[in-house]
């Protein structure tokens, strides 16, 4: 499904070459679930906006279902992002002046759903995270397992191949986070998302199918679980 | 997709009250300032407009050079008007007004003043549009002994409307019933005549005179269409001569060609009707009304243009400001999917929508606001469906332009942004375009200053005017109207006024420094016409007692006295007519009046005093010569009073008006006429006033968001300074030292322009105020000290804010 190849990132600072990312090479098949660990600035985060196709690469190969993603314009690039993937913040991110409803809409607006099928979409996904009680609420009504899970429904809604998931549950307790894990799990094993998360906790970490160790900008080592 | 824009607009909005509120008040109070401006403008600019053949209509006006003196007419000879139409196949019809003012209108036993009586021929109908209600336009004014009155007078004087074939009595003198041969609308407000009684020419005398050499006559030409107006103009000359020629050799005993040889002149020119409230200001010699001033609608065209663009770049500026706030908005929609053009339109989409919001307010705010400023402006302006139809398109446009300009930076900006960068908050402070934002301050403080200094300067001339020493004493002076009623008793009452208790002193004579009743004539140096040894001055008719009742000072030589017979042949001349006939001193230099005719004879006059220079038209006209001579003149009484109790004065002044005539008593204090002569520049210099502070406040608006704005950014920097031991007073300084500086830098930029555009403002006044340096320090201290009271408020109040709070939020 996704291949890097000798994938870096650097940047130039006086003379020499700050690497965030040093010569990764990755490949990932539809089904697994990844997880990325790595003490702090290792270049998980970067790996992972990469992955997504919200930062560029300063040099390597990268290919996604089959297209060639270095070589494509910002247009097309955005279009097969906007198709295949979602995205999970550390922080949900939703829109504060947005209801629950209207955030898990918006990501169909954009990828000009009718109003209808749009209605039907998020009343499914409401239904299936158990939030309906919850959709005229506001984020700041919500606690932060209640937003994450809001984020997660948005970055779901669209369907995507790919769900991005970066350090998703670094602002939740134990018991939230764990909830999110397990939403994660069940969504890798039944509906079959890819799914690639960051994370700090050896015990999320144990989720997934794979763990990934960075260190400064390298691949340090690969274990499948 | 549209829905959702909005609504997050709308909520982020109400999120946001103060900032909203700032915003939209800000902008509508901008808009709504422009747009009573631009209703102003749009009303002084409609004047004459009214006409449907206005484009056509041209007012024909004279030129005269005699010698060294040069005087314009708005007023044309009696032939003009008809020789025009039989001479040119372009004219296609003539017609001329004449002003009688102070007629009597008898109404039962009442006999009325009525200001607005014109004489009109009957091709006035054809030439100007005046609907007629009642009544044929066509046969109305032929014959004489007829008027035609518009219909408020036909309330007035019948309490109906259909009065044709009743009679009324005009003029008391006369004592003729005039036959109402028709009822006219009322003639509109934005009309540079008004005229309530139009009198059939033909009942006028004079009309049928054929001199050539005298102007009288308000004369209008309707050109014929697609004609050219300049092609007519070419060939006055020529036509000139021919008629004046003859009669000029007559009367003045001089060849046409002589009289241009001396390098004098007689030209006819063609004023555009619709040029005529705005451009012209022959008031002492023959406008109908008093007209307005292109300077002023260029001034508040310019205000209303500064008005808007603060107000805009307030909107802009807070917009972008606090849409630094909504960045990681627009990192979130961006990782969800959204394009670019996207989030561009939806930044565009709300800054409309709020430009929508205070467009609504304004519009509100300027139609309550609008009696107050009529009368403040002294105006009459209503907004009726006429209005509406230039009002709404350009309220959809403006609504589109400034929503458009004030979304543009934020669209352009933020959408911009790199989604993760954002989200990490790497931008979040993102207080960046501050570059952009501080040339907007400075823009409009800019603005502000140079408003300030103008209205300082504004403000110092009409004082400076209004106080400046005029070369007589307007107070306590009372002036008894209409004193011809009188006839040959007025002598009498004078002298029996005199006697009052509370009397000083008083002058029978109509040519008074504040009204607008003048002659004028011809001296010559020698007894002969030679129009370089010539002056041609206002002749004013008084009595022995004007000089000392108006507090005129005698330069040298004496004033008239009724003990010498012999100065009826004597003169007193003020120093400008010295000036001008080149005698250091007058005093016994004696100077000629021709007789006219083929051989004239040529009286002598004994100059026996010179009076001190004294102002009789606007003071942006410089003193003209004037002339005094012994005449009777019984126009009006001028009294001077001395005493606390003038309603018990006036009331036996009252009493032996009565016994000696009928007429309706009326009066007026010269103090109050000399404050209608600058009743304009009055009314300008407050409106100024008003406009300015208000674009003060509009700018200061701006800054009192901006400075919240900065403070609210800057909080984390403010509690790591307090933790680090700043006091309040060194934080508010830093928050402020900021803004300060923009305001000095408006200051510098605001200077010089102001100084040269109104070092050229005053140049149109012939007594002017210099603008001092303290005029700068003012307005720049001012501007400071406004800027730095805005600017504390928010700056005290992020510097006392508990450190705690502030760094844990981040």
């Amino acid at each position: 499904m996704l291949s890097l190849q000798h994938i870096s990132k650097f940047y130039q600072v006086g003379g020499t070459r700050n690497f965030v990312i040093n010569d990764i090479s990755l490949e990932v098949e539809a089904g697994e679930f990844i997880s990325i660990m790595g003490p702090s600035g290792s270049g998980k985060s970067t790996l992972l906006n990469i992955i997504g196709m919200l930062d560029e690469p300063s040099s390597g190969y990268h290919y996604f279902v089959g297209e060639t993603v270095h070589q494509l314009k910002d247009k097309q690039r955005s279009a097969l992002y906007k198709k295949y993937i979602g995205f999970v913040f550390q922080a949900y991110h939703l829109i504060d002046e947005l209801t629950v409803y209207e955030n898990i809409e918006t990501p169909l607006i954009y990828q000009d759903f009718k109003s209808t099928e749009r209605k039907a979409m998020v009343a499914d996904m409401l239904d299936r995270f158990q939030i309906v009680g919850k959709k005229d609420l506001f984020p700041a009504q919500l606690s932060g397992g209640q937003q994450q899970l809001v984020g997660i429904a948005r970055a779901l809604i669209a369907g995507p191949k790919l769900l991005l998931a970066d350090e998703p549950t670094g602002n939740l307790n134990s018991k939230q986070g764990e909830e999110i894990m397990q939403l994660f799990k069940k969504l890798n094993k039944e509906d079959g998302v890819t799914i690639i998360q960051v994370t700090h906790s050896e015990k999320n970490a144990e989720y997934g199918s794979r763990i990934i160790n960075l260190l400064d900008g390298r691949i340090e080592s690969s274990k499948q679980l | 997709m549209i829905r959702n824009y909005i609504k997050t607009a709308f909520r982020s909005l109400q999120k946001n009250k103060g900032f909203t509120t700032i915003n939209v008040l800000g902008l509508a109070l901008g808009l709504a300032t422009c747009l009573l401006i631009v209703f102003y403008v749009v009303d002084e600019l409609s004047y004459d407009k009214y006409n449907v053949n206005a484009s056509r209509i041209y007012r024909v006006n004279e030129d005269l050079k005699l010698g060294d003196n040069k005087v314009q007419y708005a007023v044309c000879m009696a032939p003009l008007a008809q020789t025009l139409k039989n001479d040119f196949p372009d004219v296609e019809n003539a017609v001329r007004l004449k002003r009688i003012s102070g007629m009597h209108v008898t109404k039962g036993t009442e006999s009325i003043i009525e200001d607005n009586v014109l004489f009109a021929d009957p091709s006035v109908f054809d030439v100007f549009t005046l609907p007629v209600i009642y009544g044929d336009k066509k046969t109305a004014l032929i014959e004489p002994n007829t008027v035609v009155i518009t219909e408020a007078m036909a309330k007035k004087y019948f309490g109906r409307l259909n009065v044709v074939g009743e009679n009324l009595i005009i003029d008391g003198n006369l004592q003729k019933p005039i036959k109402v041969t028709a009822v006219i609308k009322n003639i509109p407000e934005q009309s540079h005549f008004h005229a309530d009684f139009l009198l059939s020419m033909s009942s006028y005398p004079d009309s049928r005179s054929t001199e050539w050499l005298r102007s009288d006559y308000n004369t209008y030409v309707l050109m014929r269409k697609g004609a050219d107006y300049k092609k007519l103009e070419a060939q006055f000359p020529q036509f000139l001569r021919k008629y004046s020629g003859g009669q000029m050799q007559q009367e003045l005993n001089m060849s046409y060609d002589t009289f241009e040889k001396n390098g004098s002149f007689f030209r006819l020119n063609m004023m555009p009707l619709t040029d005529i409230h705005l451009h012209s200001n022959l008031t002492v010699t023959g406008e109908l009304g008093i007209n307005g001033n292109i300077e002023y609608v260029y001034i508040f065209s310019a205000i209303a243009i500064f008005i808007l663009l603060i107000a805009c770049v307030n909107f802009m500026n807070l917009s972008t400001a606090r849409s630094a706030n909504r960045a990681r908005e627009v990192g979130v929609r961006k990782v969800l999917g959204s394009a670019r053009k996207h989030l561009m339109f939806q930044f565009l989409a709300e800054s409309t929508m709020v430009t929508f919001i205070a467009v609504i307010i304004a519009l509100a705010a300027a139609m309550l606001v609008l009696p107050a400023f009529n009368h403040f402006a002294g105006k009459n302006i209503v907004v009726n469906s006429h209005t509406l139809i230039w009002l709404a398109p350009s309220a959809l446009i403006a609504i589109l332009l400034i929503g458009f300009l004030a979304g543009l930076y934020p669209a352009f900006f933020l959408s911009a942004f790199n989604p993760m960068q954002v989200l990490k908050g790497k931008i979040s402070a993102g207080f960046k375009g501050g570059a952009l934002r501080s040339f907007l301050v400075v823009f409009q403080f800019s603005i502000s200053i140079f408003l300030i200094i103008g209205t300082l300067v504004i403000y110092n001339q009409l004082h400076y005017i209004q106080n400046r020493d005029l070369g007589y004493n307007r107070n306590q002076v009372l002036i008894i109207e209409h004193a011809f009623e009188l006839g040959d008793h007025a002598k009498t009452f004078k002298q029996e006024i005199k006697q009052l208790p509370g009397v000083t002193n008083a002058t029978l004579s109509g040519y008074l420094p504040t009204t607008s009743n003048r002659s004028t004539g011809i001296f010559y140096k020698e007894a002969a016409v030679d129009p370089k040894r010539s002056l041609f001055p206002q002749i004013w008719s008084v009595d022995e007692d004007y000089i000392s009742t108006l507090a005129m000072k005698i330069k040298s030589g004496r004033d008239f006295s009724a003990q010498m017979p012999s100065d009826s042949n004597a003169i007193v001349i003020n120093e400008a007519a010295a000036k001008f006939l080149g005698f250091t001193d007058p005093v016994n230099k004696i100077i000629f009046r021709s007789s006219g005719g083929p051989n004239p004879t040529y009286k002598p006059y004994t100059i026996i005093g010179m009076v001190k220079d004294f102002n009789f038209s606007s003071l942006r006209d410089n003193i003209s010569p004037v002339v005094m001579q012994l005449n009777a003149d019984n126009s009006s009484l001028s009294i001077k009073v001395n005493t606390a109790n003038i309603p018990a004065l006036l009331s036996q002044i009252e009493a032996k008006w009565k016994d000696f005539t009928p007429v309706h008593f009326q009066y007026t204090f010269m103090d109050q006429d000399f404050d209608a002569m600058y009743r304009s520049e009055q009314r300008i210099g407050t409106i100024f006033i008003a406009f300015t502070t208000l674009a003060i406040v509009i700018a200061c608006l701006g800054l009192f968001g901006l400075a919240a704005y900065a403070a609210e950014q800057r909080t984390k920097e403010i509690g790591i300074r307090k933790v680090l031991g700043a006091s309040i007073a060194t934080i508010a300084g830093m928050l402020s030292l900021d803004f300060i500086k923009l305001v000095c830098i408006s200051i510098l930029i605001a200077s010089p322009i102001a100084w040269y555009l109104m070092q050229k403002w005053l140049q149109d006044f012939a007594y002017r105020i210099g603008i001092g340096w303290w005029v700068f320090a003012i307005a720049g201290v001012a501007a400071l000290f406004i800027a730095f009271i805005t600017i504390s408020f928010q700056s005290i109040k992020a510097a006392i804010a508990n450190p705690v709070t502030s760094l844990r939020s981040e």
